[in-house]
């Protein structure tokens, strides 16, 4: 039967829109999955004021059968034939007669029994039940109350429309009780009006200007704008993020082309993109590369004949390009030097100092990071860079728009004449903001951007802040993850940990915790971080754990590691070699270190051990130094043969002690090799898992 | 229709939802929460539907009179409504269509945007009420004021009255509005937005200002000692205007910004704490 459901509510936040309809969607799975009640085409759809949860539930939950046995089939009957007391008294403790009793085969034996059939539940009486659970149990961000109500949701909830097979489905949350009609949109079509499935919903709706579907709005939205651009032969700069934004806020689009003064032009494009997005999400219009003097804007309106939203969108953009304009000119009239001199007086954070402290420290990991990763040429630059970085955050254009702070500082300081990989180092250094953003495109900025958040990162967790759960107040997920993004687009090979120490160092006295104790949680959580950021690229957790088991110190070799195991898996040797590897691990697990003597070999097969150990120990050293590990697991994987030589005719745990040692001595520095490549351990091979399955 | 028309219009349409007309509050005050019409009432537990011009002091935001939108003193059209009803959406709307829009012809979006008043321990949920891409009104559920929960849940409507009167009379200037229909915002504000700048910014004496902040600091705690919290309270808004200007002088660095906030808001959450508890004995 179909159902409906609709909580209209007041403009919720389209970041809460989008948790709302996770949680909407688990609510629903989890409950009539544990209600065994038959889905099909569950749904979950909205717009600012609606949640939609619509699909086609089996009317009841089906009949469930229950088999209660009684006693064996063999004390149950008298030798006639006739039913023992046994059997007499099973059928009265269940209520029942004799003769309802049948014979239940189990694995023990035959048993009598009883099969009783409970009623499936009506699934309009669950729905009921579980639909206020569901609401009532959203997490949002930032919840409120309202009215004299103590219930906390995004926003208020208004109406609730719900339908089970045509009928309202009557519940009630917090005094809202659930109806049969919705309203249309707020300005246009604010009257109720009845529905009776979700097909005339949509159509009710659409007429009502309201289109309930959230791809048709996004579809209305571009194709409108290509109407709309097409006699210019312009192009949409492209902002997904807005374009997410508008569907969800607008309940009927329509899209409107409106133009600025050319004389604004002179303004750079970050600076009147942001001004356009940020105030009135408007987009932004280029053609080829060059921004147009023009912008689209998305009304909630069926359209704009007489042309008001247009003019009214323009007045006001044309007085926040004027600001803009100021900030742009009072602001070149202070060089960012000058400017930086200010940054003694704006706190970084209380316990870590003034922003001015974050520059020196930014210029000595700076410098540190151009040492390790052979980029002394740029080292100069790159300080100079660290010391005006932080310089826009005394700019009137970063009070205005905060988030174009990096890269504002970046057009001033070319706009004033520094060198170019200066400028681009300060516009680039808080890239990337997420994991989906890009990387600085250049070394000074990566290496920049590296510092400053590794800056923050560690000054943190030095006063002892920890994230908890899934919030992140301090950024330190944030960080993290572009410090490991950066490592990896710009594939950095250097010792992180010896880079984490330096920058302990630089902060010198400010933490009280001990270093090690701070090392160990940059460390842990580095692992977790990447850990993620392997997951999110699709590889497989084992491999995952296997390529960090081997170690996390160089952050990029450990990727390397996994591409390795990734590009091998499927090799017809992968599986065996991890067996056998695991084999070697089993056997010298908790056996003492001892060292190899190799008179002492004596068989034919540990000798060859022996020498294919020593040629692939060669061999393999300097691909690890250079991180090719795609090619050094290939050199492994030849030592499996003679490896099962070995333990095929070898018996390691032999009676003399000095064969012992001697054996298990090899077989650490085997095992010694193969950590270096991955930790084997982690995987888990087909046989293995069919094993445990079994168990 | 002039901005006084304007004021007449809202005040009429909430008067008939049962709003009482306040008068402004006769001390400086950033914005129309913090009058003692909106602060107090929201602390109990009573009804209160209370509607006033406000005139609201930003010292930085004065521009000379040479910017077309930035003064450094404006006017709110306040509302509050406790405990909010549940249509106050379409009230609110209606208050739109009783100035005479023509909402189908415009674009009207509640936009997310949770207000806070650091200084006096508020906040609240809601949304910046953008009509044509211009913010009229501020639109909020409070949920805390003076560092304490408010239940019943008042709702409290801002409307900007140049902005939305700038609206009315599609207007790029704020000096071009009329206030009432020979006289216009020019003459009436121009000369005082030109002086109060330079005092702002340049004249407003800085030793002065921080004696008179330490003075009505220490009198705000000795009249919370008494249980005279409206005039401590009164106190802290000198507080708050006194910062004001001195933030506008850039005498105030960003470390001491933050520790002056938290002294003007330790008062007021102690105000806001001794009313609530004397109001919820009565």
């Amino acid at each position: 039967m179909e159902f409906l459901l609709e909580v209209n509510t007041e403009e919720l936040p389209s970041s809460h829109l989008k948790i709302a309809l996770e949680e909407m969607r688990e609510g629903f799975e989890h409950e009539l999955g544990s209600a065994n009640i038959a889905v099909s085409e569950l749904r979950v759809l909205g717009t600012c004021r609606r949640l939609i949860v619509t699909g086609d539930f089996a009317p009841e939950q089906p009949d469930r059968e229950e088999i209660i046995t009684g006693p064996p089939k063999a004390a149950a009957f008298a030798e006639d034939g006739s039913p023992t007391q046994a059997a007499l008294g099973f059928a009265k403790a269940q209520g029942v007669d004799v003769s309802n009793l049948e014979v239940i085969k189990t694995s023990r034996g035959e048993y009598i029994g009883l099969k009783k059939i409970e009623k499936g539940k009506e699934t309009s009486k669950i729905l009921a039940r579980v639909i206020p659970q569901i609401i009532s149990s959203f997490s949002f961000p930032k919840m409120m109350r309202w009215g004299e109500g103590t219930f906390k949701f995004s926003r208020p909830i208004r109406n609730i429309l719900c339908l089970f097979g045509g009928e309202t489905l009557s519940f009630s949350v917090e005094g809202i009780t659930s109806k049969d009609w919705t309203i249309g949109h707020k300005i246009h079509s604010p009257q109720p009006v009845n529905i009776k499935s979700f097909k005339e919903y949509k159509e009710a709706l659409k007429e009502r200007k309201v289109i309930v579907e959230p791809e048709e709005r996004k579809r209305i939205i571009l194709s409108q704008a290509e109407l709309r651009l097409a006699p210019l032969k312009a192009q949409l700069h492209p902002d997904p993020e807005l374009l997410e934004r508008l569907a969800s806020d607008v309940e009927f689009p329509h899209v409107f082309l409106g133009s600025f003064p050319e004389a604004f032009l002179s303004l750079p494009l970050e600076v009147l993109s942001t001004a356009l997005r940020e105030g009135q999400k408007l987009f932004s219009v280029v053609k080829g590369k060059k921004q147009l003097p023009n912008f689209l804007g998305v009304a909630d309106n069926p359209g704009d004949p007489r042309s008001f939203i247009q003019k009214g969108n323009e007045r006001v953009l044309k007085a926040r390009l004027e600001d803009a304009r100021f900030f742009w000119a009072t602001d070149l009239k202070v060089s960012l030097k000058q400017k930086a001199s200010g940054l003694k007086q704006v706190l970084f954070q209380e316990k870590l100092g003034s922003y001015e402290d974050k520059s020196q420290r930014l210029k000595k990991i700076a410098t540190y990071l151009c040492e390790k990763v052979d980029a002394k040429k740029i080292c100069q630059q790159l300080i100079q860079a660290a010391e005006l970085c932080k310089a826009d955050l005394l700019t009137e254009m970063v009070r205005e728009f905060p988030s174009l702070q990096g890269k504002i500082g970046g057009l001033y300081a070319k706009e004033e004449g520094q060198p170019a990989l200066v400028a681009q180092a300060i516009y680039e250094h808080y890239q990337p903001l997420s994991l989906e953003d890009e990387s600085p495109s250049t070394l000074g900025g990566a290496l920049l951007s590296l510092a400053d958040k590794l800056d923050s990162f560690v000054g943190v967790v030095g006063i002892g802040f920890q994230t908890t759960g899934s919030s992140d107040p301090f950024g330190l997920r944030r960080n993290a993850q572009g410090v490991c993004k950066i490592i990896l687009d710009k594939k950095l090979s250097l010792s992180f940990l010896r880079l984490l120490d330096k920058v302990i160092l630089i902060y010198g006295e400010k933490f009280k915790k001990p270093k090690e104790e701070i090392l160990a949680y940059c460390q842990e959580f580095f692992i977790g971080r990447l850990q993620y950021i392997f997951e999110k690229q699709g590889y497989r957790y084992d491999l995952i754990n296997a390529a960090l088991g081997a170690g996390v110190d160089n952050i990029y070799h450990s990727y390397l590691r996994l591409k390795a195991l990734d590009g091998l898996k499927s090799s017809p040797q992968f599986e065996p070699l991890i067996l056998i590897a695991k084999r070697v691990n089993n056997i010298i697990s908790g056996q003492p270190a001892s060292t190899i003597n190799p008179s002492l070999f004596q068989e034919k097969e540990e000798r060859e051990l022996y020498s294919t150990f020593a040629i692939i120990n060669k061999n393999i050293r300097p691909l690890i130094v250079k991180g090719d590990f795609s090619q050094a697991q290939k050199i492994i994987f030849r030592i499996q043969s003679t490896l099962n030589n070995f333990f095929d005719h070898i018996l390691v745990m032999a009676k003399e002690t000095r064969l012992r040692k001697n054996r298990l001595a090899l077989l650490q520095a085997i095992s010694k090799i193969l950590i270096q490549i991955a930790d084997y351990s982690q995987i888990v091979v087909e046989g293995e898992k069919a094993a445990k399955t079994k168990d | 229709m002039s901005i006084q028309n304007l004021i007449m219009s809202l005040q009429k349409y909430w008067a008939d939802q049962g709003c009482y007309l306040a008068q402004s509050y006769d001390l400086e005050v950033g914005a129309g929460t913090m009058t003692p019409d909106t602060f107090f009432r929201v602390l109990d537990k009573r009804p209160w539907k209370v509607a006033y011009v406000q005139s609201s002091r930003r010292p930085r935001d004065g521009r000379y009179g040479e910017n077309p939108h930035r003064v450094q003193k404006h006017f709110q059209f306040q509302v509050i409504i406790k405990p909010s009803p549940s249509d106050i959406q379409r009230l609110f709307i209606e208050s739109l269509v009783a100035l005479g829009i023509w909402l189908q012809d415009h674009d009207l979006r509640f936009d997310e945007d949770d207000w806070e008043a650091p200084t006096i321990g508020a906040w609240g949920v809601g949304w910046q009420v953008m009509l044509d891409g211009l913010e009229i009104t501020q639109f909020t559920y409070f949920q805390q004021a003076g560092g304490l929960e408010v239940f019943p849940v008042p709702v409290e409507i801002t409307y900007g009255l140049e902005r939305l009167e700038m609206f009315l009379e599609e207007k790029d200037n704020i000096y071009d509005l009329q206030w009432s229909e020979d006289v216009s915002y020019r003459d009436l504000r121009f000369r005082d937005e030109r002086e109060f700048s330079e005092y702002n910014f340049n004249q407003a004496n800085i030793k002065s200002l921080q004696e008179s902040f330490a003075l009505a600091e220490k009198e705000a705690s000795q009249l919370i000692e008494k249980n005279l919290l409206l005039p401590a309270y009164d106190m802290c808004l000198k507080c708050s205007h006194l910062f004001n200007l001195l933030d506008a002088r850039g005498a105030v660095s960003v470390t001491e910004r933050v520790k002056i906030i938290a002294q003007i808001r330790a008062l007021v959450n102690e105000i806001a704490q001794k009313y609530q508890s004397s109001e919820a004995s009565t």
